[in-house]
């Protein structure tokens, strides 16, 4: 390819006022038979080439750059998915640790009613032994206040079974409201 | 020189070291490129009819994101299906040698491992062009 003459000294006059010279692989297919424009057109070569250099190196930095954020991304990734596995395995253990605890204040509550529950039982089978027994002592002694104490054995014998079946009445419901609440 | 070539890579930023270094190397002046295995597929189509603009040369990327098959396809598809005798091969920043291998069977002639200083496999695989264009040329790998 080849330009008029006028182009070529157009282009040599903006090339030595503005240092504006013809760019791209067009220079490669532009040929001249004068040298003055020869001249211009190997400047105007090593002027593409060096800029080529220079984008080239700053591509080839963004490129490793990129690749540097890809793999710095993709490792967050795979903390943030580990860190995400790892709350709900805390999750779980805390969770299961909340029932343990539950279980414990729940066995330690059964626990304890049990224990009043049972000396309740004894004090009233003791007072039931105790009273059927000078009761008996009273009858056979021919005691005069074998009737007082009679009417008295009717009703503290049927307090003390009142109050006994109160207690195991509370006691299974206890049990009964704890179980409907673990169903739930 | 290459008189044109025709580079398929799903990496916009490599398309531009791909034609500076073409430039910088007098490998060819000119350099068309493409994203997707699909995009080329349909210009290898539009050239079995129009061959006045196809390219003498084919540079494929093994995986190419974004396309509905791999570079190992898309030149088995252009050997194949378009087969028209360009020189193909793939450049690839993978060296695995069981794809090196399945390229090889589908017809590639060459691979180029893609790394930051590809300049000089690129320089090695223009002295060796012209053994590729009149096939007296090996499968190569460029490593």
């Amino acid at each position: 390819m080849k330009f008029h003459r006028e182009t070529e000294m157009e282009l040599i006059a903006l090339a030595a006022d503005r240092s504006i010279f013809l760019e791209g692989n067009l220079i490669r297919l532009v040929e001249s038979e004068y040298t003055d424009f020869q001249t211009y057109l190997k400047s105007a070569l090593d002027n593409d080439k060096e800029k080529r250099k220079q984008r080239l190196e700053v591509t080839k930095q963004v490129q490793t750059q990129n690749k540097d954020l890809e793999k710095k991304a993709k490792e967050n990734d795979r903390l943030m998915s580990e860190l995400k596995e790892a709350l709900e395995a805390a999750e779980v253990a805390k969770q299961r640790i909340e029932n343990d605890l539950d279980v414990l204040q729940r066995r330690t509550q059964f626990e304890l009613i049990g224990n009043i529950v049972q000396i309740a039982l004894w004090v009233i089978v003791g007072v039931g032994v105790v009273v059927t027994l000078m009761y008996f002592f009273a009858m056979y002694s021919g005691s005069s206040e074998k009737t007082l104490i009679g009417n008295t054995w009717s009703n503290l014998f049927g307090i003390l079974l009142t109050n006994s079946f109160s207690i195991i009445g509370t006691i299974m419901g206890v049990k009964y409201a704890s179980e409907q609440k673990d169903q739930k | 020189m290459i008189n044109s070539i025709l580079l398929v890579d799903d990496e916009n930023l490599f398309h531009l070291v791909f034609e500076d270094a073409c430039s910088l190397l007098d490998i060819t002046l000119s350099l068309q490129s493409v994203s997707s295995a699909d995009e080329a597929e349909k210009l290898f189509k539009a050239w079995a009819t129009n061959p006045s603009t196809r390219p003498e040369c084919v540079f494929v990327d093994l995986n190419i994101i974004g396309s509905t098959f791999d570079g190992i396809e898309l030149i088995r598809r252009i050997n194949t299906m378009y087969g028209n005798g360009v020189v193909i091969g793939i450049i690839s920043s993978s060296a695995d040698q069981d794809e090196i291998g399945k390229a090889a069977l589908v017809g590639a002639q060459f691979w180029i491992v893609k790394s930051d200083d590809i300049e000089p496999r690129l320089e090695r695989f223009r002295e060796d062009y012209s053994k590729y264009a009149d096939k007296t040329q090996s499968f190569t790998v460029y490593k």
